[in-house]
């Protein structure tokens, strides 16, 4: 045999010999097995999640059993952390209102979001550039659009208290961000704007998912818009809604560069959220033991909502 | 066949290739250990937050920076943090992280100085050279014996005001004690310019005003001694008081929730008139508005039964024990600090950091803007935060906690005396291990 009969020796001769070092072994075959298949798609994701999830979350349940100040050697306190937190007026100040701000916003978005997606269902001019603007408050960085929300909060100079004295209502606004109650107010609204597009999106594409058929049924049965809106939307869209409100409040409950940026958790703690204060008490003073403490604390509720989600997801 | 024989001291083939090889990797180790035992950083990289005066930020990278690297070769890195109290977190996060950061100027070096280099031969050899250091900042760098910083400067906090509305309300004079500063406000609020005296969650603009309000009327936070709370007294009640009263009565409703930014916005909005803050409104009113720059001045802190005092926000510089090569940082630091390059730095700013070191006390950059005395004149009276407490962690902790702002804001929001001085004490309690 030449040397060029040689090389030109099609490929499928030279597989025996890999038979038979490996018999029976067929690489394309192996992956194709369902269940190696699904680790080797499962596996990067799970390292992902174990260096920049689960590392940090051990490590900060670690550091809330000791007292750890920064560039210090770490001593073990036990529960200590826990204690001193419980008897912390203002971590309780702040846990009530981690669960105002986040009840008030949720309800708020769910409801402001389901009314945004049906009128983005219906059909009208410019309908897709409208739903693309809708988007704008979920695309602008939170940061940015906090400094922009801090001049529309501004006692003098801002929006919201010209409209009120151009339109008669008002002689002088009232001071959004210095009033500890319409300081929660204002981080509610804030957030409920920022928060918005994301519910009524989501919803929106839970409401294209239900057959028109099921509506005409119900109008040949004589049903209003009311009743078909009550009877077939509401019902149909209630997984999308369940979703969409379970993973608001998580993004709520945690919610951080808002309040940071807006009020700093004054005045007078009126705004402080846990999450604030756990940043507070780690990254602004250092103690990060305690501020882990804090933070900790936040994983129990998490773990009821995501209890209540797995609940619902197997059930369905 | 006779092997040949090799007289003594005749060099065989084998041995000469050996020899050969040995000189040749000589040779070529020799520029390399030279170099090596000269070696440099090819970077060092300083962390600080950026400054209101922009001149001061673009003297340094576009004339300190490329000078250094011009006379030294290395490179210098500049890492600006936002101002606003995000300095302080990053640093710490660099000092945990043990990031590539070499140096940095973090405000509140009290948190971490455990991470940081002594740099005593650098703070003894610029204080012998310039005057000496003030006392006060002595007791923030100097700590257990050794520098471990050296100050730079104090972003000074006094009264930054409207004059063209005082003298309107009849004050003619800025108030000189905390009572007649009531009475003016009283009468500017009525005129529709009341006062914005900020209270909320900021880091300099509020204890700038409440600490040396406490300070005047004889309260004090903590004891010297660094153990003994003694916030709870009937002089903090007074100062409490009396902050309640002059936001009641002469304060804009919003000041109460103010961050640092939120006073110069105001000012500058006119929607006050005055406020306590460094030379950044008076800076920025004569660079963008130049009328109310005419009219804008500045005036030391009101004293009060126990005198006068300020509150200094100092600047320092760190040295971070992780930097790879300690004496090259050290090296550029005190090129930093030396006359030539300092003392520009320090005029490029127009003061704003005023100069911890006496030979600047007469420097004719203060006669530039007679208006920026005040702002030296404050060093003669400045305090470190929780003075006379030792500026360590636990002072730290407190600012940063915001229990005294808090204390005051609650009053101002309708608490009595009792309760928040009562809910301060539980907050110090449990900084100072006395819960």
């Amino acid at each position: 045999m030449s040397p060029t009969a040689e090389v030109a020796r099609p490929a499928t001769q030279a597989a025996p010999g890999l038979r038979s070092l490996r018999p029976g072994f067929r690489p394309g075959e192996w992956v194709e097995r369902e269940s190696v298949f699904s680790w080797l798609m499962l596996t990067p994701p799970l390292l992902f999640l174990v260096a920049f999830l689960g590392y940090p979350f051990v490590y900060g349940v670690y550091l809330s059993f000791f007292e750890r100040q920064v560039a210090s050697a770490a001593h073990f306190v036990g529960m200590r952390n826990f204690a001193n937190l419980w008897a912390d007026p203002v971590f309780w100040q702040a846990a009530g209102n981690t669960v105002k701000f986040t009840v008030a916003s949720c309800a708020l978005k769910m409801v402001g979001g389901l009314g945004m997606a049906l009128v983005m269902n219906q059909n009208f001019r410019l309908k897709s550039l409208t739903r693309a603007l809708l988007l704008l408050p979920f695309i602008v960085p939170t940061v940015l659009s906090t400094v922009a929300w801090q001049w529309i909060l501004d006692p003098g100079m801002g929006l919201f208290n010209r409209l009120l004295v151009v339109s008669g209502l008002a002689t002088t606004g009232p001071s959004w961000l210095g009033n500890p109650t319409l300081a929660m107010v204002s981080i509610i609204i804030v957030n409920t704007w920022r928060g918005l597009p994301f519910f009524g999106i989501s919803i929106l594409s839970g409401l294209q998912t239900i057959p028109m058929e099921l509506h005409e049924s119900a109008t040949i049965d004589g049903a209003g818009t009311w009743a078909r809106f009550r009877h077939v939307t509401l019902p149909l869209l209630l997984p999308v809604i369940f979703i969409v409100t379970t993973f608001s409040i998580i993004f709520t409950f945690f919610d951080f560069q808002l309040v940071y940026v807006l009020t700093g958790g004054g005045p007078a703690n009126s705004t402080h959220l846990m999450a604030t204060y756990a940043y507070a008490l780690s990254m602004g003073s250092g103690q990060m033991g305690l501020g882990s403490a804090a933070a900790l604390a936040m994983v129990p509720v998490l773990g009821l909502v995501l209890v209540a989600l797995t609940f619902y997801v197997r059930k369905d | 066949m006779v092997k040949p024989t090799r007289s003594k001291g005749t060099t065989s083939r084998r041995d000469f290739v050996k020899l050969a090889a040995a000189g040749a990797a000589g040779a070529a180790a020799g520029p390399w250990i030279s170099r090596n035992a000269q070696a440099k950083p090819a970077q060092i990289t300083l962390m600080r937050e950026s400054c209101y005066v922009k001149e001061f930020d673009e003297h340094f990278q576009k004339v300190m920076m490329p000078a250094y690297e011009k006379e030294t070769g290395i490179k210098i890195n500049y890492e600006i943090q936002a101002a606003g109290g995000a300095a302080v977190a990053r640093a710490i996060a660099i000092a945990e992280s043990k990031a590539p950061v070499d140096l940095c100027w973090p405000q509140q070096e009290w948190l971490f100085r455990e991470a940081l280099l002594d740099v005593s031969d650098i703070a003894e050899a610029v204080g012998k050279q310039q005057g000496g250091w003030y006392e006060e900042i002595k007791r923030l760098s100097h700590w257990e014996g050794k520098w471990k910083s050296v100050p730079f400067g104090n972003i000074g906090q006094v009264m930054a005001y409207r004059r063209d509305w005082f003298d309107e309300a009849g004050v003619t004079k800025f108030p000189d004690n905390w009572d007649e500063f009531y009475e003016a406000g009283v009468k500017l609020k009525a005129k529709g310019h009341p006062y914005g005296m900020s209270m909320g969650h900021g880091w300099a603009d509020n204890n700038s005003w409440l600490l040396p309000l406490l300070w005047s009327y004889g309260a004090e936070i903590v004891a010297k001694d660094g153990k003994t709370i003694h916030l709870d007294s009937a002089e903090s009640a007074r100062a409490v008081d009396y902050a309640r009263k002059l936001y009641k009565g002469a304060c804009i409703e919003d000041c109460v929730g103010w961050g640092d930014p939120a006073n110069n916005k105001a000012f500058l909005t006119s929607q006050i008139s005055c406020t306590n803050n460094a030379s950044s409104i008076l800076l920025s009113a004569k660079r963008d508005l130049p009328e109310m720059g005419k009219v804008t001045d500045e005036a030391l802190n009101p004293k009060g039964p126990k005198g006068r005092f300020h509150s200094l926000v100092p600047v320092t510089h760190c040295i971070y024990s992780h930097t790879p090569d300690p004496q090259a940082t050290k090296d550029f630091l005190s090129w930093m600090m030396a006359p030539k390059q300092v003392s520009a730095w320090y005029a490029s700013g127009f003061m704003y950091f005023a100069p911890f070191l006496h030979a600047y006390d007469k420097s004719p950059e203060w006669n530039k803007e007679p208006r920026f005395k005040p702002f030296q004149q404050a060093l003669e009276t400045g305090k470190l935060w929780l003075w006379p407490a030792p500026a360590d962690r636990r002072a730290g902790q407190v600012i940063n906690t915001w229990i005294v702002a808090d204390m005051f804001s609650k009053a101002c929001l309708g608490a009595s005396t009792k309760t928040v001085i009562a809910d301060a004490m539980k907050g110090l309690k449990q900084i100072y291990g006395q819960a």
